[in-house]
């Protein structure tokens, strides 16, 4: 906590070190939300890169009393809103189901994951939009409750029960494949 | 574990994306060239260019090497002395960050030990273990005070000396703290902390002075280690603790009363009954007092707050306000004295600037103007200082404010700085101007200006009628004059 408190503040002043350490510290768990929210690694990996690219631009306006995963986290989540809404138009909605992108070109450019990631990711990919983001909000990103509650502009007890029924859909999903 | 939990710690553990080493470093050089044109779209600094000039006679060739040898070596001599690293808090912050425990030592007058604290820190700034030792002089003044507090990470045992017996609580229910949340006070310190003056002295060694407003103290800082070695009155260290700091062990003859859950069923002891009992009666009057000063029922706040007296150090405070507003200015007295003393007693020092402003008000309205006048003197540092650091005067608005108390009110800067010059208008009897709505630049005049008087008169003059500025509307209230 106290790490971020002096990455916001070194950065806003243009610290190279600083912009370097967010990007290492939060690169995996942003990437991780976008593709849990997606459920495709390699747009997971676009939505990260325009992310971590606008971040690094805002340095001499940025301004933030909230915490540093949960900014990242939102503007992931607006970025895998923006880019849903497009593919809704470009496409005339037809839903699709995605498969995580399990053998990229090369493994060197590729977003590392396991079986087990990608049945999870699956899995969620079956939630209603809201209570997915709610669910990897929280899990993903640590984001309170209060905060996703600002982000979908509904009220705390909104999104708890959201994390409550995603939760329970999980469970009934995967039907005792994460018992242990 | 519960079928949820479960799935939690499947997303926690298993779902993770992790991006391969080509991606990683191609996004890094996207993102680091990205910081690159942002930073180049700020006007750059620029470097002095130096003048080449060609000699054509060698005569002038040899003089001016003379001459640039010469300057080299004055500029090495005066380098060496002016080139000390300036200081930024950032460094301190950055110190705190590495810091795993804390060792706070208050001391009275004659240098005695008068509260011993010992705090572990998490990697997430918060308090992990707490030790806070008493010594009798403050029980003796604080009938009930604990002698000893050990937080273990689990469980909290107040031992009570005169009762011979150790309460344990399970921690979720019962903390003591220093300062509230570390890692806040640590942020705090970085966002909105203020070097007062570097290469100043504390105790006779070298240290750099910093306003830190969450603590509402001035701290001192190592100039080798960055890290603060006191805190108002307190003097901090870092070192690891002895052995056995933080382990609950229960001293002969002393009984346990454990009121964890699960714990096998004690029976409290009568006096405890009865302590708990008074607590609950008290708070609620407090409680009751606290919201009738707020509605300006002053009458009924002094009775509320005549009966919480002991269970919260402010209801002390605030029952002198209330007998202030009620004309009763000896009782108003008598109640910031008793504040000011204890206050001072337990956190050293001979200032309590609130109190001392308080109690001027009290004494200059019952007719006492050579105490009042010395109270004013005691806070006039600190309120000249506010006009620099507005964050200065919260505590003068706490004082002011119960509704701050209540998570009602938060006073901004220049709400603070407003009020902060109608005390003064009231203690001085001066007036420099000031326009909350007015340009920067004449207010900037009127703040030097009171800094220009501080420093060449300082004379106290208590002006009652003194003309006000309107404050500021916060979104909580109506527009008042600051006024006690």
């Amino acid at each position: 906590m106290l790490e971020d408190e002096l990455l916001k503040w070194k950065f806003k002043r243009g610290s190279r070190d600083a912009l370097a350490r967010i990007y290492e510290k939060y690169l995996d768990s942003m990437l991780t939300l976008a593709a849990g929210l997606l459920n495709d690694a390699s747009a997971a990996q676009d939505v990260v890169h325009d992310v971590f690219v606008s971040f690094a631009k805002s340095a001499p306006a940025f301004r933030l009393g909230g915490s540093l995963s949960g900014y990242l986290a939102t503007s992931v989540v607006n970025r895998v809103r923006d880019r849903q809404r497009r593919r809704c138009r470009q496409a005339a909605c037809i839903t699709k189901r995605i498969e995580p992108d399990r053998e990229p070109a090369s493994p060197d450019d590729a977003v590392i994951f396991t079986e087990q990631a990608a049945r999870l990711s699956q899995v969620m990919a079956e939630l209603p939009d809201e209570q997915r983001e709610v669910v990897l909000l929280r899990l993903t990103a640590d984001m309170k409750f209060r905060d996703i509650a600002k982000l979908q502009q509904v009220s705390i007890n909104t999104v708890q029960g959201r994390y409550r029924y995603g939760l329970d859909h999980l469970r009934s999903m995967l039907n005792g494949e994460v018992e242990e | 574990m519960k079928p949820k939990r479960k799935v939690e710690k499947a997303i926690r553990g298993k779902l993770r994306f992790i991006a391969g080493p080509t991606f990683r470093d191609r996004l890094l050089t996207n993102v680091m060239n990205a910081r690159e044109e942002s930073n180049e779209m700020r006007p750059a600094l620029h470097e002095p260019g130096i003048r080449r000039t060609f000699m054509r006679s060698p005569v002038a060739k040899l003089t001016s090497i003379a001459a640039v040898i010469a300057v080299a070596a004055l500029s090495i001599v005066f380098w060496g002395r002016l080139s000390t690293p300036a200081y930024a808090i950032e460094q301190t912050v950055e110190a705190l960050q590495n810091v795993r425990f804390l060792h706070i030592i208050g001391r009275d007058e004659a240098g005695e030990i008068n509260d011993e604290r010992w705090i572990e820190i998490g990697e997430d700034g918060f308090q992990v273990r707490y030790r806070q030792q008493n010594p009798p002089s403050v029980i003796e003044e604080h009938p009930g005070a604990p002698s000893m507090v050990i937080e273990d990470g689990e469980s909290t045992a107040v031992y009570r000396q005169e009762k011979k017996a150790v309460i344990i609580y399970d921690r979720s229910e019962k903390q003591y703290q220093w300062v509230g949340e570390l890692g806040k006070a640590f942020g705090n310190l970085l966002q909105e902390g203020k070097i007062l003056e570097e290469n100043s002295e504390y105790q006779g060694r070298p240290a750099h002075k910093v306003w830190w407003p969450y603590m509402s103290a001035e701290c001192y800082v190592d100039p080798e280690t960055k890290l603060p070695m006191a805190i108002g009155n307190r003097g901090l260290s870092y070192e690891e603790p002895p052995a056995g700091t933080w382990e609950i062990t229960i001293p002969d003859g002393f009984a346990v009363v454990d009121k964890r859950p699960g714990a096998a069923s004690t029976t409290a002891p009568d006096w405890l009954i009865a302590e708990e009992n008074t607590g609950e009666t008290k708070g609620e009057s407090f409680r009751q007092g606290v919201e009738a000063l707020i509605r300006s029922d002053y009458a009924e706040a002094a009775k509320q707050l005549e009966q919480a007296l002991g269970c919260d150090s402010w209801a002390t405070f605030w029952l002198g306000s209330a007998y202030y507003e009620l004309g009763q200015y000896d009782l108003a007295a008598k109640y910031f004295t008793e504040m000011l003393n204890t206050m001072l007693k337990a956190f050293g020092g001979d200032v309590l600037p609130y109190c001392n402003y308080a109690l001027g008000l009290a004494q200059a309205r019952a007719g006492n103007l050579e105490a009042a006048t010395a109270n004013f003197e005691a806070c006039l540092p600190a309120m000249i200082q506010t006009l620099r650091i507005p964050s200065g005067g919260k505590m003068f608005e706490y004082a002011d404010n119960p509704k701050i108390r209540c998570g009602k009110h938060k006073p901004s800067n220049q709400e603070m700085v407003v009020k902060m010059i109608n005390r003064l208008r009231i203690i001085t009897g001066r007036n420099f101007g000031y326009d909350p709505n007015g340009a920067a630049e004449d207010n900037e005049a009127a703040i030097a200006a009171w800094e220009q008087w501080f420093q060449t008169d300082g004379q106290i003059r208590f002006t009652p009628d003194a003309e006000l500025l309107s404050v500021p509307v916060s979104s909580d209230e109506e527009p008042a004059n600051a006024n006690n």
